[in-house]
């Protein structure tokens, strides 16, 4: 699911590039320092993601991971796929450079949408943690698929159609999202259940790092 | 003395009239025949052989559009430099 070179309008091509900078300065904005080494890693996971393909029928399909990064990052999600698009554009040639702008949105749009919605939802108890995640994995996908049709449709084709066939093409991508994000952030609330919070170790650090007197 | 030349014309004549229909008739058509199928094998096993050649050649297009351990490397390689810097001067901006 990547948009190619010239496939839209340039008037959506400059929206795109002009928006999706907006939001990742805001994502930027957002991000604490302490929270760079988990955004690294989520980044370099969604990077890693779209080359694990998994043989489905005739045809083969790759995890996106929106919505998992989304869950786990909050509003740095953004930041970190935006690098992460940009470093598949720029080394595996998965969508063009002048469609970043429109690639970024498709996926971080979904990813902080996923990201809210998994706060607002994951409760208290590990198994309803797991389920919002694997939820959010899952709307992830569909959320980019639908986000897709929109482009496209900008760029002259009919929404309904491509929306229809982006889904409908997307389905087993959908179900292994949503089963790798429900494993993942199941696996994650027994181990290290503090990765899942919003503001991650801001609390324990804040007050050490002011105890320290600087030499 | 100016009968020999005509005599050995009709001679000449007689055959080539007897043996046209000869060459023409067996001899000729099954070489002809068995080049034709040689030629026909051939083109027949280059053909196969171009094709195989051709499958090959857009394999390796496909392999070559495929990113390599390279750059997959390269890219985690980035992220975790750029995420490095970006740390390094979070803390010193903190300190």
């Amino acid at each position: 699911m990547h948009i190619s070179d010239g496939v839209l309008p340039t008037s959506v091509t400059l929206g795109g590039y002009a928006l999706s900078i907006a939001i990742l300065a805001w994502s930027v904005r957002r991000t604490k320092s302490e929270e760079l080494p988990k955004v690294a890693v989520v980044s370099a996971a969604f990077f890693v993601a779209s080359l694990i393909h998994i043989p489905f029928g005739p045809t083969s399909v790759h995890l996106l991971l929106a919505g998992l990064s989304g869950a786990l990052l909050g509003s740095s999600a953004f930041l970190a796929i935006a690098l992460a698009l940009l470093l598949q554009s720029l080394l595996f040639q998965f969508g063009g450079l002048t469609a970043l702008g429109a690639n970024v949105l498709m996926m971080g749009l979904p990813a902080l949408a996923c990201g809210w919605l998994f706060q607002c939802f994951k409760g208290r108890t590990r198994t309803r943690q797991a389920i919002a995640g694997g939820l959010a994995g899952a709307l992830g996908t569909a959320l980019a698929a639908v986000i897709l049709a929109l482009l496209l449709a900008t760029g002259g084709e009919d929404f309904y159609g491509v929306a229809e066939f982006a889904l409908a093409a997307n389905i087993p991508v959908i179900i292994i999202e949503g089963v790798v994000s429900f494993f993942t952030i199941g696996f994650l609330a027994r181990v290290k259940p503090e990765l899942l919070e919003p503001g991650m170790g801001l609390t324990i650090q804040n007050p050490n790092r002011n105890e320290v007197p600087n030499p | 003395m100016k009968t020999w030349p005509i005599l050995f014309l009709i001679l000449l004549f007689t055959a080539c009239w007897l043996s046209t229909p000869a060459l023409a008739g067996t001899g000729n058509a099954t070489s002809c025949t068995k080049v034709t199928a040689k030629i026909e094998a051939q083109d027949t096993k280059l053909s196969a052989d171009l094709r195989r050649i051709y499958r090959e050649i857009a394999a390796l297009r496909a392999d070559f559009n495929k990113p390599g351990m390279r750059e997959i490397f390269g890219g985690l390689g980035y992220i975790a430099g750029l995420f490095g810097v970006a740390a390094f001067v979070a803390s010193r901006r903190k300190d």
